[in-house]
């Protein structure tokens, strides 16, 4: 099957400057897609790439097959949803969804019937004479949301879609934009800088780090099976081993990340340590615990402190205890070096 | 900082006296149109009459110049607000070497004294072998005309922001209609704000005017020869009321456009 966007070692370089550089990427059709990292880290031009706001210094992209070369943004059947829903603050809700009919040349009744249906697809029916300035941050976001999908784009792309909501919006448009995505079957490449977002909602994941794809996977291949540091670190909150802590843990000298569920107390563990701190967090407790016999590596924020998370419901011993940890073999992941 | 307590007199009066100073002789000037005695002004007026609205209606020198003013102001802020638009969309959108220094350019000929503006324009006109016309004063006014209009335009256009106009394109849109259906619609109150005001300088210029009239005189320049010959001066101030309503009523109605625009722009976010 066509993937619906392929990168092929794609640069997009702003003089001295490595925004993207060498990516490789396949996008599934069909697929829900998260481009993650921090920010600079390259995710958003990648978008822009699709979107055709930037064009490669190098490298093709391809959209359903077609090389995309040098065609314009108003010429590629994708849409994009835009960080700050950038609507049209002179027109009611119901020209901004109409607007891509509009300048297609469709006749007004027709493009006016097709927005309503659009609102309707996004909740909003009966918004259609409102200004954009009279609608709350939510409603704007379904408005932009909207306005993407009337053009019936096969691939829809958000940038931050979520960003601007408070939390409980957040949780609530994350699970609509899920279902929307699933019942029009089409395929949605969103970025983000927020992990949690991006694992919940994706099926796959690029976690971007310095203009390069540091990892592609499901999320559960990011979260539990990290291939650099960098992913380790910025995908949730595992324990990233220095090559020192790893052998003293009983690996060999290589970087590795040991998450702190699977790590439980037990007598006669594998290392002995000393509780520096402890953190309820409902579902459990994390502890701080410094295990002593490890040498402090000034270089890494790892000195040797590891975070364990005790489950709800077991002793939690208080700080100042000694303890002893224990994991099953195959929880001490290896990682590669960094790219 | 606020306080309830009376200012005192002396400030208060200090106010007055100002106020009084700056518009009073405004209202002796509208006083005067109505003045009964046409060879000097003598206050109080010995008596009051509205004939001479009807005597400046009559005379034949009035009209002439009042065309040329109206026509020269109209031509100079269109062309300002075509150029004007354009200057301020390049500058908003684009970023090049030299930039500022372009920009500082645009904006340099409304700090100029109008007098170097006309000394320049004439010599100019003089080595490009141009006879003075209509043209020639159009030009002149069109330098500070331009300012004006790009000053308002540049505003509106940062506010506008780079993600509404890649929406517009990012939904299919050309070029063109970005214009037509984004750009021009939120510059509207903008451009129209900015083409009243430009409309006013030129209808009442004087310096650049003389020095790039040649033998033709706008109402202006009608007025200051008038007042040099004691014939119906109240004329003269019939004309001047003219012209305080041609120019005070665009300036009042830009300012409230402008006002008007921001408050809606400023809803939004």
């Amino acid at each position: 099957m066509t993937p619906a966007v392929e990168f092929q070692s794609v640069s997009r370089h702003f003089g001295a400057v490595k925004a993207v550089d060498r990516v490789d990427l396949t996008i599934a059709e069909g697929s829900f897609f998260a481009m993650l990292g921090p920010s600079g880290s390259g995710k958003t031009t990648c978008l822009r790439l699709i979107s055709g706001f930037e064009m490669p210094t190098s490298g093709a992209v391809r959209i359903f097959g077609e090389d995309m070369g040098t065609v314009p943004p108003n010429r590629r059947h994708v849409n994009t949803v835009f960080q700050d829903y950038a609507l049209f603050p002179h027109m009611s809700v119901r020209e901004n969804v109409a607007y891509g009919l509009m300048v297609k040349g469709v006749d007004r009744r027709s493009r006016e019937a097709r927005a309503e249906e659009m609102l309707a697809l996004v909740k909003l029916d009966g918004f259609g004479g409102r200004r954009p300035a009279q609608l709350s941050g939510g409603q704007r976001q379904r408005v932009a949301l909207a306005r993407a999908l009337v053009n019936e784009p096969r691939v829809l792309l958000l940038d931050e879609p979520l960003g601007a909501l408070d939390l409980k919006l957040r949780e609530a448009m994350q699970d609509e934009l899920k279902s929307l995505q699933q019942r029009l079957g089409i395929t949605f490449v969103f970025v983000t800088h927020d992990q949690g977002e991006a694992l919940s909602m994706a099926d796959r994941v690029a976690v971007f780090n310095e203009g390069r794809v540091a990892q592609v996977g499901t999320p559960e291949d990011i979260y539990e099976r990290p291939a650099t540091r960098f992913v380790a670190d910025f995908v949730g909150s595992s324990n990233v081993l220095a090559p020192a802590v790893t052998e003293a843990f009983g690996g060999p000298r290589a970087w590795a990340s040991l998450r702190p569920e699977a790590i439980r107390l037990a007598p006669g563990g594998r290392v002995r340590g000393t509780v520096t701190g402890a953190r309820y967090l409902g579902a459990g407790t994390r502890l701080e615990v410094r295990t002593g016999a490890l040498p402090r590596t000034p270089s890494d924020h790892h000195d040797g402190g590891i975070a364990v998370l005790v489950p709800a419901g077991a002793a939690v011993p208080g700080v100042g205890a000694e303890v002893a940890l224990d994991w099953d073999a195959g929880a001490l992941h290896l990682m590669g070096e960094e790219p | 900082m606020h306080s309830d307590a009376r200012p005192p007199l002396a400030l208060t009066l200090a106010a007055i006296g100002g106020l009084l100073f700056l518009h009073m002789p405004i209202v002796l000037i509208f006083l005067y149109a109505f003045t009964t005695e046409d060879r000097s002004y003598q206050f109080p007026p010995p008596g009051l009459t509205t004939e001479w609205f009807a005597v400046a209606w009559n005379r034949a020198d009035i009209w002439p110049p009042l065309y040329l003013s109206l026509r020269v102001a109209a031509l100079s802020s269109g062309l300002a607000l075509v150029l004007g638009t354009l200057c301020a969309a390049a500058m908003a959108r684009a970023r090049f070497f030299g930039r500022d220094t372009i920009s500082l350019l645009v904006v340099l000929p409304i700090a100029l004294p109008g007098i170097i503006t006309g000394m320049s324009l004439r010599s100019a006109f003089a080595i490009g072998d141009i006879p003075f016309s209509t043209f020639t004063i159009v030009l002149g006014h069109a330098t500070f005309c331009i300012v004006i209009v790009y000053n308002n335009a540049v505003a509106r256009f940062r506010r506008l922001g780079a993600s509404m106009l890649e929406a517009s394109a990012d939904l299919g849109a050309n070029s063109f209609q970005t214009f037509r259906h984004v750009i021009l619609p939120n510059l509207g109150s903008a451009l129209l704000a900015g083409g009243m005001l430009a409309f006013a300088l030129s209808f009442d210029e004087v310096i650049v005017t003389t020095f790039t009239a040649g033998q033709q005189s706008t109402l202006p320049i009608w007025m200051l020869n008038e007042l040099v010959r004691p014939r119906q001066r109240p004329v003269t101030n019939v004309v001047a009321i003219v012209v305080f309503v041609a120019t005070f009523l665009p300036i009042l109605a830009a300012y409230y456009l402008t006002r008007g625009a921001e408050e809606t722009a400023g809803g939004g976010k």
